[in-house]
């Protein structure tokens, strides 16, 4: 374990990972109560699309993808306001939308490689400074703002309406959300891949949901989960070399489970 | 008396059906309004549409600003028909709820605003679940707690939509009686829908009945003894009227009233 720790590298993605697992876990109570958490996969598949253009041109692909998603975060908002109650189908058409798009550029670009690999099933290692020092400023971003408006974003997920008439602007709000959720997703995808992002948005909550009394205890719990998940995933990666991204979401699932478990055996009142 | 609210020329339409049709009226300070008509009227709709909710044709004001440059909202206590979401798992207390009322923002929470929650919680007889689970409460418990988020800001508009439907007798009666101490001694304007005709006739000062329209208007004794409008409103009004009516001595006219079933 001393051994494992003593790598800066290691140190790197360790950080990196619990200050991206933590903002996503955070987020996530939020996106889930809205029953919004699905966004978070619709936005990982665009993020193909951003690691594509960013290959095509040998541009970061963090620092291009963070745009693309942004975008298309908004043009999900738009679509799922059009169509009122199919918010789950607009997620659904940008994420296919995302995938096609990010696969022509990708066979453009002359094929996956490995670097695409990479970013497919997460290369926590290869984190830099620079991301590490963007993820401390979106969790900080993520608290801060969670800290100041917690009674609005409590609001608008409890009973939007009621919020409507507090003057609460929950266009806004949403918007917000939705807009911080696409730099944590596009700042997860090295953590534990593209295809795993959701997850770390969508189970730590759920897992905080099923064993919480306060609202205030999901929060911590479900950041507590996710920060404990990178740090066990990546242990075990380490010392069974596998990949980071799977060992980080078996993790999760093991969390869910014990949840579920104690839920069922806990009196809550 | 001041003007609290004022609707010109509201119509409002869900998708290509249409709700409510040119309805025009002025809530004063310290009405009392009884909103009645029959399921489907437009009642829900038309209060909606007042706080802004759903976005109809026509101009409303709200304490002589208008609605969309309103933002007021702590004179404004509202209770909606629907309850929130029942979210499977929403582990909030009904305290936290009832906070909801108050204008803060942030994760703190001020001594004089648990003060303010716990004494709101007290007129609805909910301050003994303060710390329970929202969701974990009786249907009727969850109502009281939302009258209770209605209350917590004392507005000076309360704005109630069958706040009445899952109360036990005690906890209705009680709360009719709240509501009208809270017009009589604060001043405090009521709209209230209703069914429950009974309650109605005790505390109320006017009536309006939509029924797409805004069929009547008027003060309650115009509303009982009017043959004419009567008449025109059909069954379900007709049914109000003789309920009014046989409510020993809430008539009105009282004994000298000829329609009423007195002993
Ligand atoms: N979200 C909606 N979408 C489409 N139509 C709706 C919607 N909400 C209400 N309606 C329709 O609008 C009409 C008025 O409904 P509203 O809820 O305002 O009636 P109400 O007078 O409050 O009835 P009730 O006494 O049953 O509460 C009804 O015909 C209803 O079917
Ligand atoms: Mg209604």
């Amino acid at each position: 374990m001393v051994e494992f720790l003593s790598y800066g590298f290691v140190q790197r993605g360790l950080l990196a990972g619990s200050l991206v697992a933590a903002a996503c876990a955070l987020l996530g109570v939020f996106l889930v109560l809205k029953r919004l958490s699905l966004i978070g996969d619709g936005m990982s598949h665009v993020c193909l699309t951003g690691v594509a253009v960013a290959l095509l041109t040998s541009t970061s692909p963090v620092y291009m993808s963070i745009p693309v998603v942004a975008v298309a975060s908004l043009g999900i908002m738009k679509l799922a306001k059009k169509f009122k109650i199919y918010g789950d189908a607009a997620i659904g058409i940008i994420s296919a939308a995302g995938l096609s798009v990010g696969l022509l550029l990708t066979a453009l670009a002359g094929g996956f490689n490995t670097d695409l690999l990479g970013y497919l099933f997460g290369s926590i290692l290869t984190v830099t400074r620079g991301e590490t020092i963007l993820c401390a400023l979106l969790l900080l971003i993520v608290a801060g703002g969670i800290f100041l408006f917690y009674r609005l974003l409590v609001a608008t997920c409890f009973d939007e309406s009621f919020a409507c008439t507090r003057g609460v602007p929950v266009r806004i709000v949403d918007t917000g959300l939705v807009l911080v959720t696409s730099v944590a997703v596009v700042l997860s995808f090295k953590v534990v891949g593209i295809f795993l992002i959701s997850a770390l948005i969508i189970i730590p909550p759920v897992t905080a949901l099923l064993i919480s009394r306060t609202f205030k205890q999901v929060l911590w719990l479900a950041a507590g989960f996710g920060v404990l998940s990178v740090w066990i995933g990546i242990y075990i990666s380490f010392i069974f070399n596998i990949p980071s991204g799977a060992a980080i979401i078996l993790i999760n699932l093991f969390f869910l489970f014990a949840g579920y478990l104690l839920s069922k055996g806990v009196p809550r009142g | 008396m001041p003007v609290v609210i004022t609707a010109k020329n509201i119509s409002f339409a869900y998708v290509r059906m249409p709700v409510l049709e040119n309805i025009s009226f002025t809530v004063e300070a310290g009405d009392y309004i009884g909103l009645i008509g029959p399921n489907g009227g437009g009642k829900t709709t038309l209060l909606k549409v007042l706080l802004g909710l759903e976005k109809g044709r026509g101009e409303i004001q709200l304490f002589g600003t208008a609605l969309e440059k309103f933002t007021d909202w702590n004179k404004i206590g509202y209770l909606a028909q629907k309850s929130p979401v029942a979210q499977s798992r929403f582990p909030i207390a009904a305290e936290e709820v009832v906070l909801m009322g108050l204008p803060g923002r942030g994760a703190r929470v001020g001594r004089n605003e648990l003060k303010e929650v716990y004494a709101a919680m007290r007129q609805t007889r909910t301050r003994q679940y303060a710390g329970r689970i929202f969701n974990d409460l009786s249907i009727g418990q969850q109502q009281r707690v939302l009258l209770a988020r209605a209350l917590v800001s004392k507005p000076e508009l309360l704005i109630l939509d069958e706040p009445s439907t899952a109360l036990d007798v005690e906890s209705r009666e009680m709360f009719f009686d709240l509501l009208a101490q809270l017009n009589t001694k604060y001043h405090t304007t009521i709209l209230l829908i209703t069914h429950d005709t009974g309650e109605v006739g005790k505390h109320i000062s006017k009536f309006m009945y939509v029924d797409k329209k805004l069929v009547f208007f008027g003060t309650r004794e115009e509303f009982c003894h009017s043959p004419a409008v009567a008449k025109q409103l059909g069954p379900f009004a007709q049914h109000t009227i003789d309920h009014l009516h046989n409510q020993h001595g809430h008539c009105p006219l009282g004994a000298s009233c000829k329609e009423c079933h007195h002993g």
